[in-house]
């Protein structure tokens, strides 16, 4: 049953995400275009647009992809839909993992889009270099690899944003057990556990650092210098901390959600 | 053992302090049609939408052939709710294929004939149908399933008597003869003919459960003639 949640959760989200797929794609094309035309005033303030609409899809993508996650959730579980969703022969466990799983998955799409149109756009020889020159510099000072700055990178954005998400489906769980005002405690409840899960995170750090120096020097320098071993060791804990963050997010709203709902 | 088709013991639900149903107690056996009557705002919605679990109770008990709410009750019983809930981006086809694919007991020519004979297009947008129509396919899907438990919650509300008559028509030339139909509305003249024993729900309270025809014998007078002298304002 699981899969055939999926099937309809992933038809919803491909109908409403394809249009900033595109348009970011059609903006990557043209700015690539403009870029290898003769240039002239026009083509400058032409290519300037363009490059200026696909930084705002890109974000876009990232934006909708958050927002097209809640309002499927808060649609499909509390709404008119929810009718339909709660009378099927399904587990609770089944329908929050269908929405856990989609989500998961146009992030990464998104990511993956953003990066493809980065690159239609973008990609030369010299661009390439100055990117990988500027990226090297950086791993040359924290003493490793490209590989693994770029990884850790990508993957402690990529929790962060999931958790953000987590903790607004858990907000809009809770928010709509209230009789009144469900949209306001939705807002509320997730904001709140999003900081609580940000202080979390914070604390295990801080916790950790009264262990290892080089992670307690962040917390007692106000300038921002960090040297290998404390970056290593703090993007190999934020994911690990975020990791078990999400985890206990995800069990909360099942149970939560398993408690049963309060549908309008 | 014979088992009990849907039993409710002990149902209370309150909202913001108000007690919405108090102390429901019933039982409904197969192959019936019961009417499930009371004034707007009688706690018949409520009822319902726990049955369905749509809502929580606040304490008692549910079960439908003897299990409690949960995947096993929801695949025998087949529930129009009051609104339309049909997701609006899909075509009618496209819904046909949702209940094919999570109802067993769904049976899809039998809804596309019965599309048909409304005059309703599978291939059409429910975006582009009126609220009337939307209301039809989403009583065909529902009437298509081999369901044990029927709730169909004010089925007749906003449609025109001509309508009414083929939705009746639908219901009864539709359900599965060992299965129980509870139709929840208070358009009683409209479904008293089809009725085989009635509820009275009145301030969340169930207060009358009878065989119809007992009842129309014992008080010398129509079910809706009953109802208005019991409810009246």
């Amino acid at each position: 049953m699981l899969v055939k949640l999926l099937k309809y959760d992933l038809k919803y989200m491909i109908k409403n995400m394809i249009v900033f797929y595109l348009l970011s794609f059609f903006f990557a094309i043209t700015t690539r275009i403009l870029f290898h035309i003769e240039q002239s005033v026009i083509v400058t303030i032409l290519r300037n647009i363009s490059i200026g609409f696909l930084i705002s899809m890109a974000a876009n993508i990232l934006i909708n992809t958050m927002m097209r996650s809640w309002i499927r959730f808060r649609d499909s579980l509390y709404k008119d839909e929810s009718y339909l969703t709660h009378t099927l022969p399904v587990t609770k466990n089944d329908l929050y993992l269908s929405k856990f799983i989609l989500t998961f998955l146009f992030f990464f799409l998104g990511f993956i889009v953003i990066l493809l149109c980065l690159f239609l756009a973008f990609y030369s020889k010299e661009n390439w270099m100055l990117i990988s020159k500027f990226v090297k510099n950086i791993t040359i000072g924290l003493n490793m690899s490209t590989i693994f700055f770029v990884t850790m990178f990508i993957l402690v954005l990529f929790l962060e944003f999931f958790n953000a998400i987590q903790c607004g489906f858990y907000g809009i769980i809770l928010g709509h057990r209230k009789n009144n005002g469900k949209i306001g405690y939705s807002v509320f409840y997730g904001f709140l556990f999003y900081l609580i899960t940000q202080m979390m995170v914070l604390g295990l750090v801080f916790i950790y650092g009264l262990f290892d120096p080089s992670i307690m020097a962040l917390f007692k320098t106000a300038t921002v210098s960090i040297d290998a071993n404390a970056f290593k060791t703090l993007s190999i804990l934020a994911s690990m901390f975020y990791l078990g963050i999400i985890f206990i997010m995800f069990e909360l709203c099942k149970k939560a959600l398993n408690k049963g709902v309060n549908v309008e | 053992m014979h088992l009990k088709l849907l039993e409710i013991k002990n149902l209370n639900k309150s909202f913001d302090k108000k007690a919405i149903l108090k102390d429901v107690n019933m039982e409904i056996s197969s192959g019936k049609i019961i009417g499930l009557l009371g004034k707007n705002g009688a706690g018949k919605t409520t009822l319902i939408k726990i049955i369905n679990d749509l809502l929580t109770s606040d304490s008692g008990e549910v079960y439908v052939q003897g299990k409690p709410i949960g995947v096993e009750t929801k695949k025998i019983i087949s529930y129009l709710p009051e609104r339309t809930y049909l997701n609006k981006n899909m075509k009618v086809s496209e819904v046909i294929q949702y209940f094919k694919d999570f109802y067993e007991d769904f049976d899809a020519e039998k809804a596309e004939k019965l599309l048909k004979d409304l005059g309703l297009d599978i291939n059409a947008h429910l975006s582009k149908m009126s609220k009337g129509m939307q209301e039809k396919v989403q009583l065909v899907l529902v009437m298509s399933r081999k369901a044990e438990l029927y709730i169909l919650d004010e089925p007749l509300g906003g449609v025109d008597p001509a309508t009414r008559d083929y939705i009746l028509d639908t219901i009864l030339s539709n359900f599965n003869e060992n299965a129980s139909v509870i139709i929840s509305t208070h358009l009683i003249s409209d479904i008293e003919r089809i009725l085989d024993e009635v509820i009275f729900i009145d301030k969340g309270k169930i207060v009358l459960q009878s065989d119809a025809d007992k009842l129309r014998k014992k008080e010398k007078s129509s079910i809706d003639e009953i109802f208005r002298r019991m409810f009246k304002c």
